[in-house]
């Protein structure tokens, strides 16, 4: 039971030549947010076009008449998901279900997975990139703002850690 | 006075070079053709569109299975890390970081990979710290980060779901509400910068510090799991 | 944890390998002799004084200056926006981070046409395209730029235009080599960091 997933020193090895191959064949590292951001922006886009196209912010994503979701990154989540879900199947992982510490209710449980969407999208956006895209590919390509980001994302996870320790322990 | 023309000095002495060439005079053009070899591939033939959204969601994909290989799929295992039962996240981050960092600087030595032309953060001071933290709040709060949350999502986890729904709320707030923080986002802008240039020592001699410094961690990390361990959270994830 | 020991012990060796790498061997100085003569020839590798006036006044953000000049020598003057890599220094440190951008152009100078030249045929023989050098230098910028003046009656529409540029340059020159270093630096960093923009990150 315990031991059902790969080798992490494996599994780490994988997602770095997968990283490496992503630099070779497109010269960028891979992205999580971005693509999410994406998303939403084409909602934003088909709910309210004409409010998209005045804002400083959507504007340039649909100016030239393109679709935010054409776009390298929109894809390649797609392609997350996908892999996740050809990865659940062949190790039998597939199936739905709230997973939460016995100690709290679902309701909490999900009310506390939404805020840390909007928190942890809003960062991203703010810092140009998530764990994968700032912190994973910026230290493969020895950026700073990928140390800086890193750095400010574990050491800010740590210290909040305490205070939300009984959704988790 | 001369003036210059569109093509540049270098171009057009080579086509003049050329034309006043008498034939049988051997030339040196096969020489242009050295650095012909190296990466990244986009950078070097122009894609069809189609062909580079293909290779984003080949990527994706191999993206998708080590994460959820790794366990990344598990919101209790991610947030392991920050009460010590369960390690993984800094091995895998760090191995990952390390082949890639290790495998790109080998690929530019034998002159398959320029690594000028990829891409390098950009860094904004003020707004990767002050992000970073609303980050770290929003990873021990929602337990997953974007990529792992769609893994999960991708294996059926209703959190992961309700994750991604925040998610898409997050990035509407930030797109509504970035007028106001501006400056914050845009502020104190120092480029594409690299740590060794900052540190002033080779990419390759930096590597090797960082190998040492992951080796410590790995360490460090078994031993936590041992100190910390929870075997009723492990047996379950 | 086996795996643990193995693995750190292989990245550890492949760490000191990367570690002891030379930087830049992906490109090497591939000698084409008659190639380069032309190149050194060839009236187009050259801007003159004038035209360099032009880009500076005009700010044109496709020109790049290189000052191939020692350090000391630079921070004491140089012509404003310029990139600072010391002629003994360009091939040890790799100059791909400023010279691989093809869309720039890229101009050397120094204080005469020695050092200039030489790095012109340092670059071009690395490959790096869109390279060129300032005729003269510093020391022609100075006869002709700083110390121009008219003589003479009547002045044509070509040469009014002609002395204004260098009229304009001289200022510039003059108010930005006067600013104290520390505002030097923060102007010289500005122009730095006009990065390429390739497509890529998280955003």
């Amino acid at each position: 039971m315990k031991n059902r997933y790969m080798n992490p020193y494996i599994a780490g090895t994988m997602l770095g030549f997968v990283l490496l191959l992503a630099m070779f064949l497109s010269g960028r590292g891979l992205g999580a947010s971005g693509g999410i951001k994406y998303c939403a922006v084409s909602i934003v886009g088909a709910i309210d076009r004409q409010h998209a196209e005045e804002s400083i912010y959507y504007s340039k994503y649909f100016e030239g008449g393109k679709k935010p979701l054409k776009n390298w990154l929109t894809i390649e989540i797609f392609g997350v998901l996908a892999g996740g879900f050809l990865s659940g199947a062949i190790s039998k992982r597939l199936k739905f279900r709230i997973e939460k510490s016995p100690g709290i209710s679902n309701t909490r449980r999900m009310i506390f997975a939404f805020l840390g969407g909007v928190f942890f999208v809003y960062g991203a956006q703010l810092a140009r990139g998530c764990t994968s895209g700032a912190a994973l590919s910026g230290m493969a390509v020895l950026s700073v703002a990928g140390f800086v980001t890193m750095i400010a994302i574990f050491g800010s996870a740590y210290i909040f850690a305490w205070f939300f320790r009984k959704n988790w322990i | 006075m001369p003036g210059f023309s569109e093509k540049t000095g270098y171009e057009e002495s080579v086509e003049r070079r050329a034309k006043r060439q008498p034939k049988g005079v051997k030339t040196f053009r096969h020489l242009d053709k050295q650095t012909i070899n190296m990466g990244p591939l986009s950078s070097l033939i122009t894609m069809p569109e189609w062909l580079e959204l293909l290779i984003a969601l080949l990527i994706g994909i191999g993206f998708g299975f080590s994460l959820e290989q790794a366990g990344f799929s598990s919101s209790r295992k991610l947030a392991g890390m920050f009460y010590g039962y369960d390690t993984t996240v800094i091995k895998v981050f760090f191995t990952a970081a390390i082949v890639a960092l290790l495998g790109s600087q080998l690929l530019s030595f034998l002159g398959l990979l320029n690594l000028n032309m990829v891409f390098v953060n950009e860094f904004y001071v003020n707004a990767s710290i002050v992000g970073g933290i609303i980050m770290g709040a929003g990873f021990i709060m929602g337990g997953f980060c974007p990529g792992t949350g769609l893994c999960a999502l991708s294996i059926g986890k209703i959190d992961a779901m309700v994750f991604f729904a925040g998610g898409l709320t997050g990035a509407f707030l930030f797109a509504e509400t970035y007028p106001l923080i501006l400056d914050l986002a845009n502020g104190s802008y120092k480029g594409p910068l690299k740590i060794n240039e900052v540190m002033g020592i080779s990419p390759g001699l930096f590597s090797f510090l960082l190998i040492i410094a992951a080796v410590v961690m790995f360490w460090l990390a078994e031993i936590a799991e041992k100190r910390f361990a929870r075997p009723d959270i492990s047996n379950e994830i | 944890m086996i795996m643990r020991e193995k693995f750190s012990a292989g990245l550890l060796c492949m760490g000191l390998i990367v570690a002891l790498l030379p930087i830049s061997a992906g490109r090497s100085l591939s000698v084409r002799p008659q190639k380069l003569m032309v190149e050194l020839l060839d009236e187009k590798t050259y801007f003159s004084v004038d035209q360099v006036a032009k880009f500076l006044v005009t700010e044109d953000s496709t020109v790049q200056f290189f000052d191939l000049r020692s350090p000391g020598e630079f921070s004491a003057i140089n012509i404003p926006g310029s990139i600072n890599i010391p002629y003994n220094e360009l091939l040890n440190n790799d100059p791909g981070r400023f010279l691989s951008d093809e869309n720039i152009k890229k101009i050397f100078y120094s204080n005469g046409d020695f050092d200039s030249n030489y790095a012109f045929a340092i670059a071009s023989g690395l490959n790096y395209k869109n390279i060129f050098v300032m005729k003269g230098g510093l020391n022609e910028w100075f006869k002709t730029i700083m110390n121009s003046n008219f003589s003479g009656d009547r002045i044509s529409a070509r040469e009014n235009a002609l002395f204004e540029t260098r009229f304009r340059a001289r200022k510039m020159f003059s108010e930005i080599n006067s600013l104290p270093d520390s505002l030097k630096v923060k102007y010289i960093e500005a122009k730095h960091i006009a990065a390429k923009k390739l497509d890529g990150g998280c955003e």
